[in-house]
Formats: C-alpha cells, structure tokens, sequence
C-alpha cells in the first residue's frame, strides 16, 4: 500500500511539472503556472501522508502548505500593486 | 457492579479487536480520500493537456480546472480528516499522538485555505463572466 501511494505522489509531481510546463506555454505567465505546480505538490504531499505518516514526510506536506500560503499572498498583494499584471498578453500586444 | 459491566464490555469487544476493526476502518477511509485527490489530479491533468495544447486557450479555463482540482482535494482532504478521527480511537503512544495531532492541523489548515481560495477565485471568476456579456452589449 505504502509502496503504491509513494508511486502516485511520485507521479502527481511529475504530473505537476507537465502541467505546470503547459500552462505556462500556453499563457506565457508564470502567475498563472504557479499556482497549478503548488495544486499538484498539494495533491502529492497529501497522497505521501496517507501513506506512512512520518516526520520529515509531515515536514515536506507542511512546507508545501506554508508555500502555497506565501505565494498565494504574495501574488495577490502584487496584483493589488500591479493592476496591469491581470491584463491578458492578448490585450497587452493590441494595446 | 461497575467491575462486572467492564467484564462484560472486554468480553464482548475485546480491545485487540477494537484496534484491528478500526484500523481496518482507518486504512479504507484514508485510501478512499488518496483515491479521490489521485482522480481528481489525473482528470485535471487531462483537462489541463486538453486545453492547453488546443486552440481555445484562455487563462479563465485553466482557472476553472485549478478549481475543480481544488474541490477534489479538500473531498479528499475531508475523508482523510475523517480517518484521523478515526485513529484517535487507537493510538496508544504520545509520539502517535503528536504525528496524529500535526497532521489532523496540517490537513485542517490546508483544508480551511483551500476552501477559502476556492471560494475567493470562484467570485472572481463569476465577476469575470459577469462583465463580458455587458462588455459586449456595451
């Protein structure tokens, strides 16, 4: 069972990166890649603790959480400082 | 008479089995919760895929998925939650206890955040859909 969940998570992070890659491609905004990468490893750290709960695996999950919290507000306050920031590369070329 | 009815408790629920049932318990909740935040991962990935290497690429439908990813781990979250009250029922030794206590507030923190992020990108998005339709009317 352990073995198996350790797999999975090992395949949600690389699932992460994939996505991550496309979404990036896709939107050219690292902003809008981010926080995709941190679902996945959210998503792969809770498959790793319901595993074999240990110390250092709680420690990575809580990393995970603790990043997710500070670059969900660091972004958010640099979208309230840079308006144009949530304007489209789409609009942004026409403009 | 107190002595006799804890007599009766251990012979009819012995604590070994007490322990194996709700570890049994334990371990089907807890893979359904793995289950379901694995499912939700590989539909999201899927759709990402989807959307990403089509034409239709807007930033507002990679939210939307990021959403529907979101909603499947705080489900799956939600069942994990669950097992851990589930083994508060059997855990014998205080490292247990402390390992058990940290991730009960590691899955409730991130449960909490989760659904508030859900919550505050879904107004967004509403908001976004909204003001396109006047947008265009205009």
């Amino acid at each position: 069972m352990t073995a198996l969940l350790d797999g999975l998570a090992l395949g949600l992070s690389a699932a992460a990166l994939i996505a991550t890659g496309v979404v990036l491609v896709a939107t050219r905004r690292p902003t809008a890649a981010l926080p995709v990468l941190l679902e996945f490893l959210t998503a792969a750290g809770l498959v790793r603790l319901a595993a074999e709960p240990t110390w250092s695996r709680l420690l990575g999950a809580a990393a995970v959480v603790a990043a997710r919290r500070l670059l969900v507000g660091g972004l958010g306050a640099g979208g309230r400082a840079a308006p144009t920031a949530a304007v489209p590369p789409a609009a942004r070329r026409t403009a | 008479m107190s002595s006799s009815a804890a007599g009766l408790a251990i012979d009819v629920l012995p604590e070994n089995v007490l322990r194996d049932v709700v570890d049994v318990l334990v371990r089907l909740v807890e893979a359904a919760g793995a289950a379901i935040i694995v499912a939700g991962a590989v539909v999201a990935f899927v759709q990402f895929l989807r959307v990403g290497l089509g034409r239709r690429r807007s930033e507002r439908e990679f939210v939307s998925i990021r959403l529907k990813l979101g909603r499947f781990l705080t489900l799956g979250l939600e069942f994990q939650l669950a097992g851990d009250l589930l083994r508060t029922a059997i855990s014998p030794s205080f490292n247990e206890i402390g390992q058990l206590a940290a991730i009960a507030a590691i899955r409730t923190a991130l449960n909490y955040f989760l659904s508030r992020e859900i919550a505050k990108e879904r107004a967004e998005v509403d908001a976004a859909s909204d003001a396109a339709p006047r947008q265009s009317a205009s």
